[in-house]
């Protein structure tokens, strides 16, 4: 883990710039430009309020802000990894030729997702005033579920990235895996719905205990309990540690296989 | 492979015996019926290739080498293990100080970028810091000559403007070993000039350069030693008139064979 930070701080600057170029590249050109990355998520989420509140008639008071509070945070962890499975083999060429830590392509790769997921918060505190929903305290207490989520994301997008070098099929199964994962993720409806002799089987899934931080604390204005933000955060270190670790081991026959 | 800790002071990069072996992948479905079992078996086959077999050399602080041999001979894996993209098979491998390589200029612009955004993204991963590209900036400009091109993305560049900015760049990062593979091949005369003129700069100031290429004239003017690689192996070390007798030699066989 050292090692990582250490990795992260030496090619800090190299980190930034190319995050920046990613955002840069993604929205030159396009007349909004940087807007798309307000404009996304709220039109992902008169979508998924269109259909989940108006037509299926979920029983859920000011459903667009239930909705949008776990959106958000999910929209950054499935980007992130689409974008990081990539990140080393479209970077191929260039690794092929110059010495470059491998790590600094997965770890842009979140944080130019980061960036948009900031940038996201705008619509979400826009709703908030639109809609006079309260700002509830709890919000301060969002930065542990935040950083379990940015932990978790990492870990995974190193052992994507790495994995889709030697099995392309990975970038394949990632769209259809993170399909099924938001619908077993509490998203678009909460746990509650969920019969209770299932539920131990949807507290299996590391994402529940980070998104529903993100939920209690701007939704409900209330805390988890302190098992489910040490399952957040234990989640989060373990997914980092064995994501790098993996990632680690293979790094030096990348080059070989890109 | 370290990359610091020399022998001995003077010595910058040493190889012990070195292997690199590549997996080949072999596809080669002949008929309809085996494509599709590939597609179903879904193995493809591999065999193993030596690219380097054994080679052992030291260059030392203040040498301009030439690497000379046959397409495909080695050459280029060589200066990939001594830029550290490559961990050898086997053997020792020993570089000490900042490298920066001419391989194939301008790997790692991106195309919508300009040529301003990409000087600080390729300086980077290059290995300088922000800082250290804002104060050479206006050296770079300067030496590649683009004009109001630099504020242009870069996909609009002709394959010599985009040669001339590579190398700006990567000359820039003032290393202690400069690898030059092929470049001198684009470019036209007068930036060709410039090149070499900013090579013999290198050399005067006592830094080591290993050059690969295929123009025997432009070896001739700037190395005093050269290495023949021929099919992995290291054949001739020596001076450059020598070995370019013996590469002679293997280009005559190769067009008698």
């Amino acid at each position: 883990m050292l090692q990582l930070a250490q990795e992260v701080w030496k090619n800090r600057e190299l980190i930034w710039a190319l995050a920046v170029k990613e955002l840069r590249v993604r929205y030159k050109r396009s007349a909004l430009g940087f807007l798309w990355a307000l404009l996304n998520p709220l039109l992902m989420m008169v979508i998924l309020t269109m259909v989940f509140s108006t037509l299926m008639r979920v029983p859920v008071h000011n459903y667009p802000i239930f909705l949008i509070s776990t959106l958000l945070p999910w929209t950054f962890f499935s980007q992130s990894l689409a974008y990081s499975a990539e990140s080393i083999v479209s970077n191929g060429e260039l690794l092929k030729k110059v010495y470059v830590a491998k790590s600094v392509f997965p770890i842009a790769a979140v944080v130019s997702n980061l960036i948009n997921f900031f940038l996201s918060m705008i619509p979400l505190v826009l709703l908030l005033v639109v809609f006079r929903f309260p700002f509830y305290w709890t919000w301060f207490y969002l930065l542990i579920p935040l950083v379990s989520l940015i932990l978790f994301t990492m870990g995974c997008c190193f052992f994507f990235s790495m994995v889709n070098v030697f099995f392309r099929d990975m970038s394949h199964i990632l769209q259809v895996l993170l399909q099924a994962w938001f619908y077993f993720c509490p998203i678009i409806y909460s746990l509650d719905f969920v019969p209770a002799r299932y539920r131990t089987l949807f507290r299996l899934n590391p994402l529940v205990y980070p998104l529903n931080g993100f939920r209690l604390a701007i939704y409900y204005g209330l805390l988890p309990t302190s098992q489910s933000m040490v399952l957040s955060l234990g989640c989060g270190i373990v997914a980092l540690v064995v994501g790098y670790k993996l990632f680690q081991r293979s790094q030096d026959t990348l080059v070989f296989y890109v | 492979m370290s990359k610091v800790g020399a022998i001995s002071d003077s010595e910058r990069i040493c190889f012990q015996s070195v292997v690199q072996r590549f997996r080949l992948i072999q596809e080669r479905p002949d008929t309809l019926r085996e494509a599709f079992a590939h597609l179903f078996r879904n193995r493809v086959s591999y065999h193993d290739f030596e690219a380097l077999k054994r080679v052992s050399f030291v260059i030392r602080q203040g040498e301009t080498v030439a690497i000379i041999g046959r397409n495909g001979s080695g050459k280029s894996t060589i200066l990939k293990i001594i830029a550290g993209v490559y961990r050898p098979t086997s053997g020792r491998v020993k570089v000490s100080g900042k490298v920066s390589a001419l391989i194939e200029l301008g790997a790692g612009f991106h195309p919508d970028l300009t040529g301003r955004e990409n000087i600080i993204l390729n300086g980077l991963l290059l290995g300088l810091s922000r800082q250290e590209i804002r104060s050479r900036e206006q050296q770079i400009l300067d030496f590649a000559e683009l004009g109001e091109f630099i504020d242009s993305p870069v996909k609009q560049y002709s394959s010599g403007m985009y040669a001339r900015l590579g190398f700006a760049v990567a000359t820039e990062v003032d290393p202690d070993i400069l690898l030059i593979d092929e470049i001198l091949a684009v470019g036209d005369a007068p930036f060709q000039e410039k090149c070499l003129a900013r090579i013999d700069d290198f050399r005067q100031r006592g830094k080591t350069i290993i050059y690969v290429s295929h123009s025997v004239p432009s070896v001739r003017r700037l190395c005093e030693r050269a290495l023949l690689i021929h099919d992995g192996v290291l054949c001739a070390d020596g001076s450059t008139e020598q070995v370019l007798a013996a590469y002679e030699d293997v280009l005559h066989q190769a067009v008698n064979a």
